[in-house]
């Protein structure tokens, strides 16, 4: 008989993600189910709301992808509404933007991913002469001496030994899946500490322009940041300059510390080439150059992917009705017009129905509705989003900066492009999109300068603030590319308030169950065909469904004495 | 002993029941004490990874929180230093980066505070709503207490106070 495994984060905190997946006799992954165990309900809760309000409460969705919503929030509120953003709002929403993706991908490398390739406990026999040896022959980064790598071995071994940590007893440390050399695994272990410390320093852009950090401020018409160089209080030179060194020790760091890291762990898994998945891809685009509205000035570009077909990219256009629609055959909302019937955002409803078992729950019935995220569809296609959509659709369309760091990791890992398609390509993908983000820094540092130059601070357009001027109904979709993938906020305004308002994220493009034609969704179809070592220590699940850098709602943080593990596996 | 900045920490979620404990004893501490400027009151929510900073940067902390004790009485637990354990969890998403793997990191680092104090009462009810349970708001004045005391322990010993 066919085994089952779950693996769920303690429900009793809250809901999140969970996946089932059933094994064959020998212990490869047969089907897979994704189910979102909460529900998010924002789009109840804007309804009737002024729509400058907005994107102050959609930001609040997730506090790690912090900036992204209130983005889209009030790109979707300047559509409707026909505001043309100054020159300067535009460069500042670029910057934050790309300083998010930059930050965002190097968090999720070494704090959530790396340690699924990189066992901890393996450093501890790593010899810190190899170590520094190894260092110093892929990158220039300073911090690689022997008497580095002795010094964090010996806290390492410290941390270990003090008894009461359970902190290596709940790990799959050991697990036969992990294959790099404990000199790897000892300079990863230095580089997550080194990339936590760092982390906070991208991110002081954010506060610079937004006010603070989450949850930074936007404006509908701008940015609510001044720009004065003479002024103490506005973005001055002073902050510029501040803007300018995080700027340069980002790239310094990607190139020196990430890349490196990447290449070298990836050498090692070159042969475990699984969790392509759909091989379908889709992005809206980013980084606009000139309007949103003028979608082939974007640098990130709009397109669609189907099949692994890289010689086409397919024309996309969410504000058509029958490009992305969304529908809840296996999803616990109802339809008043039937729940197999895909609608359009612009159409969409929100009319929440658990059918459920009552938690804590074995089991879920997949056959029926198993989950809180809806099912959206990209002409009935289901599709991956994120950057390997983008770095693949960037690659097709011939993008040179990525084509040329696509080909110089394929041919440092001495692979071809269809290696790609697979849980590594997603993780590499992230790498080399990481690398052309910090590049955006630098850019849009260097526009904003430019325009600054000319006399130009100004921030925000005030021209259609007042209600008065809107008109009596109108409908706008906003979007923008989160580092989990594709966002899009669609609404209606009418008599100056909220009508209708629908979030279409990342994660529910990739983890989205099945829809009525039976089609997995990207996680889903990502986990099939894997082979498991140990189904006790699903590590191969969790490695491919971290690749796509799932954003769930927001964890509690209830500190448990008994370290127990979050996330937990059960096998039945 | 330098006790130059004390960071008192509050976590939580105020929209889910007992799990803002954290932050309304933080609330409460901070109306009902006059301490110097050295001690720092800080909401860090459901922040996970931006409070690394506010733990490794002080000479002292106390966090109050919401926890899961060994065992289960509804009582006010405090932890002091060792008492407290370090863990990196094994995680589904960057969410997940909780207290415990600050815990286990600023000591990995070696930038522990010297004093680490965590105080907290078990959960009744965890729900989407605001307010703690009756249980939990009485048990809430000494948990402020206790920490009241420690800081007023720690100054009292300080040697030069900024």
């Amino acid at each position: 008989m066919a085994k089952k495994i779950v693996v769920d984060p303690i429900p009793r905190i809250e809901g999140h993600l969970r996946i089932e997946a059933t094994l064959n006799e020998s212990n490869v992954i047969e089907e897979a189910y994704s189910t979102g165990t909460m529900w998010r309900g924002i789009e109840v809760i804007l309804k009737g709301r002024d729509p400058r309000d907005a994107w102050a409460f959609a930001e609040r969705i997730c506090g790690v992808c912090t900036t992204v919503h209130a983005l889209a929030s009030v790109r979707c509120v300047e559509d409707a509404l026909g505001i043309t953003i100054p020159t300067n709002a535009r460069i500042i929403r670029n910057l934050m933007n790309a300083t998010q993706v930059t930050q965002d991908h190097l968090v999720h490398f070494y704090h959530l991913h790396a340690l699924d390739w990189v066992d901890v406990v393996s450093a501890l026999k790593a010899d810190p002469k190899q170590a520094s040896a190894i260092a110093q022959s892929i990158s220039p980064w300073p911090k690689s001496s022997v008497g580095y790598f002795k010094d964090l071995q010996q806290r390492l071994v410290g941390f270990v030994e003090s008894g009461q940590l359970g902190i290596f007893s709940n790990g799959y440390w050991g697990h036969p899946a992990y294959k790099l050399p404990p000199e790897v695994n000892l300079i990863a272990v230095a580089h997550y500490l080194e990339a936590l410390d760092f982390q906070k320093e991208i991110i002081k852009i954010h506060t610079i322009f937004g006010g603070k950090n989450p949850h930074p401020n936007y404006l509908v018409g701008g940015m609510a940041c001044a720009i004065d160089p003479n002024s103490d209080t506005a973005i001055n030179i002073e902050r510029l300059m501040m803007i300018k060194k995080i700027i340069d020790d980002t790239n310094t760091f990607i190139d020196q510390v990430y890349i490196p890291d990447l290449i070298a762990i990836a050498g090692y898994y070159k042969g475990w080439l699984h969790g392509g998945g759909l091989g379908n891809y889709l992005s809206y685009g980013d980084f606009p150059e000139t309007s949103l509205a003028d979608f082939k000035t974007l640098l990130w570009p709009r397109g669609a992917i189907l099949n692994k077909d890289l010689s086409t990219v397919i024309d996309v256009d969410p504000r058509d009705a029958a490009q992305v629609t969304e529908e809840v055959s296996h999803s616990w909302y109802t339809y008043s017009g039937g729940d197999s019937k895909g609608l359009h955002p612009w159409k969409g409803e929100t009319t929440p129905s658990y059918t459920g078992p009552k938690p804590p729950f074995e089991h879920l019935d997949t056959d029926k509705k198993y989950s809180w995220l809806k099912t959206p569809r990209w002409k009935n296609h289901a599709m991956e989003v994120g950057p390997l959509a983008r770095v693949l659709i960037a690659y097709a369309k011939g993008d040179p900066m990525i084509k040329d760091t696509v080909g110089l990791v394929l041919s440092k890992l001495e692979v071809g492009p269809e290696a790609l398609f697979s849980t590594l390509g997603r993780t590499a993908a992230r790498g080399i999109e990481c690398k052309q983000t910090a590049g955006f820094m630098r850019h849009y540092y260097d526009q904003l300068i430019a325009n600054i130059k000319t006399g130009d601070y100004r921030t925000f357009n005030s021209e259609r603030w007042e209600p008065s001027t809107w008109p009596e109904e109108c409908k706008g979709f906003g979007y923008t590319e989160a580092p989990r993938g594709a966002l899009g906020h669609w609404i209606q305004i009418k008599d100056q308030k909220i009508k209708e308002y629908q979030i279409v994220v990342p994660s529910t493009w990739n983890a989205s169950p099945r829809d009525a034609n039976g089609n997995s969704g990207a996680y889903e179809s990502a986990l099939k065909g894997t082979p498991m070592i140990n189904p006790e220590q699903p590590l191969e699940i969790l490695r491919t469904v971290h690749s796509f850098d799932p954003c769930l709602a927001c964890a509690s943080h209830l500190f448990d004495m008994n370290g127990k593990e979050i996330t937990s596996v059960k096998i039945v | 002993m330098k006790f130059n900045r004390i960071n008192v920490i509050g976590l939580g979620n105020l929209l889910y029941g007992d799990e803002g404990f954290g932050v309304a004893a933080l609330q409460q501490f901070e109306k009902s004490t006059t301490f110097r400027p050295s001690v720092n009151c800080i909401d860090g929510g459901t922040q996970g990874i931006a409070l690394l900073d506010y733990i490794e940067s002080c000479d002292a902390v106390i966090v109050f929180d919401a926890l899961v004790p060994l065992e289960y009485d509804r009582r006010v637990y405090v932890y002091r230093n060792d008492e407290l354990p370090a863990f990196i969890h094994r995680k589904m998403s960057s969410h997940q980066m909780g207290l415990s793997e600050m815990i286990g990191i600023a000591r990995l680092n070696g930038r522990m505070p010297r004093e680490f104090v965590l105080i907290g009462v078990p959960p009744k009810e965890l729900e989407l709503h605001v307010g703690l349970s009756p249980e939990l708001s009485r048990l809430l004045p000494e948990a402020v207490e206790e920490g009241r005391k420690i800081v007023e322990e720690w100054l009292a010993k300080a040697e030069y106070i900024s």
